[in-house]
């Protein structure tokens, strides 16, 4: 993914619509202060989410961090190599490193989310 | 944020820079994990110079430090260390310390940076003529089953003859023990501070050296079980809780003894036991431990454990139930961790005979 063109949210999880598809992810940001990355506990497939509701945890070596639905929907996918390979979201965060699939998402909550740019101003702010 | 006399080396090797305790120290070079399995294999080199040092001379002053800490510090033979701890009254740990018995009338007692100002006071308090060197010394630990090749490649092959937890003076003023917070072969050199970044540049030259943070230290003491100063071991806690048991001189006087001895016969406080995850997730400090549905005790300190390839940690739990195999849960989704004898990581070299 182009970090340029995804959606971001103040707790540092980034997602995007690709064909009505909503890919999430944790940012760079995210990656940083979280260290290596050493166990991901993904949601049930299926599983209908409010915004804000726990959708993953994280834990690295230094600490334990929940992930939140960045918009309500329904778990379309979850990325299960990630149980595995926990550090992929490490090496490649906006890519192989991605954690959930969504649909059925509430629209208008996507569409009022950070782009990239507000993000990045966002960032000189925390 | 105070330097040691080894900070302006931290960028060279691309430290990332934390506070601890007021102190600016690297939590990572090149990574944790991979610091940590490199000390596992190889060895790591760790600046410690944020640890307060104290010299004791004479016998009248070792008697006095002896009477203050858990342990007979008088009886340690020359060239040889003693793992020991200063209490307050209510028998609360303030540190942990380890006293090198260097001659027949000189000890090196070395302390955590944390409780260092309060520690400093008592010392001085009760031991005539202690002098507190800690601005002046600097200290490298080199841990890891290639540390005494690592000593040799600088002139240290000396230190060959020491066991474990044994200590020698160099001719330049350098203290050497054989000792560390790792489990594997290892040692810690108290060096003047002008003397220290030659020598940590040294180091880093050799090829099996990569240069250790905070973090890969704390992995490394987990897997041991050691715990660590102010998260498992504080104030609140006594050197029975802490599991110092066999540390204490119970034919000593020291501070907070007749506490400790009502506690030892009551018998019923808590105590601290490593944990290990059945899988990857980590027990977290704060963490409530729960015992059939009932809360029991707290996790102290927790993490990964890169080398055991599972969630490990430190807690306190009933003396009834820290029996290796208990099975309690942890933290808000309960997950299961199991009691275990330490160390959690079985294959360390620190006391295995060296060549």
């Amino acid at each position: 993914m182009n970090p340029d063109t995804l959606k971001y949210t103040e707790e540092h999880e980034w997602i995007i619509n690709v064909d009505g598809t909503y890919i999430i992810g944790i940012t760079e940001y995210a990656v940083d202060a979280l260290g290596e990355i050493t166990f991901v506990e993904l949601p049930e497939v299926g599983k209908f989410l409010e915004r804000s509701e726990d959708i993953a945890i994280v834990e690295s070596v230094k600490a334990a961090n929940d992930i939140y639905a960045p918009i309500c929907g329904t778990v379309f996918a979850v990325n299960d190599t990630l149980e595995m390979e926990p550090d992929l979201i490490n090496r490649d965060c906006y890519g192989k490193g991605w954690i959930v699939k969504m649909k059925d998402v509430n629209e208008e909550e996507y569409a009022d989310l950070m782009d990239a740019r507000s993000y990045r101003g966002y960032l000189k702010t925390v | 944020m105070q330097n040691t006399p080894l900070s302006a080396e931290y960028a060279r090797h691309g430290g990332r820079v934390v506070d601890f305790h007021g102190w600016g120290l690297p939590v990572h070079f090149s990574g944790i994990i991979e610091e940590h399995l490199h000390v596992r294999s190889k060895a790591g080199m760790f600046d410690c110079s944020h640890m307060g040092e104290f010299v004791i001379r004479g016998a009248a002053g070792i008697a006095a430090l002896s009477d203050l800490v858990i342990g007979d510090i008088v009886s340690v033979p020359v060239g040889r260390c003693r793992y020991t701890a200063l209490l307050r009254q209510d028998a609360g740990v303030i540190d942990d310390c380890v006293a090198l018995k260097l001659a027949e009338d000189e000890v090196l007692l070395v302390t955590n940076a944390g409780p260092l100002e309060e520690v400093a006071a008592l010392l001085a308090e009760n031991i005539p003529g202690i002098e507190n060197v800690s601005e002046e010394t600097a200290k490298i630990d080199i841990q890891g089953p290639r540390a005494l090749e690592v000593l040799r490649s600088v002139g240290f092959g000396d230190v060959q003859v020491l066991k474990f937890w044994g200590t020698m003076r160099m001719n330049d003023g350098i203290v050497i023990a054989r000792a560390g917070y790792t489990g594997e072969l290892g040692y810690e050199l108290y060096i003047p501070a002008a003397d220290a970044p030659a020598l940590w540049r040294a180091f880093a030259d050799y090829p099996d050296v990569v240069p250790c943070g905070l973090g890969a230290r704390d992995t490394l003491r987990s897997e041991m079980g050691y715990p660590l100063n102010g998260d498992d071991i504080t104030t609140a806690t006594t050197p029975l809780e802490a599991a110092m048991n066999r540390f204490i001189a119970w034919k000593s006087n020291f501070p907070g003894k007749e506490r400790l001895e009502a506690q030892r016969e009551a018998g019923n406080y808590q105590v601290l036991v490593s944990l290990r995850s059945p899988n990857r997730r980590a027990p977290r400090s704060g963490y409530e431990l729960l015992h059939e549905g009932r809360k029991i005790g707290n996790v102290t300190s927790g993490t990964y454990g890169p080398s055991v390839g599972c969630g490990i940690g430190l807690g306190y739990v009933p003396l009834e139930l820290a029996q290796e195999g208990t099975v309690l849960q942890a933290g808000p989704r309960k997950h299961n961790v199991i009691v275990e004898a330490p160390p959690l990581y079985k294959l360390g070299s620190g006391r295995k005979p060296v060549v």
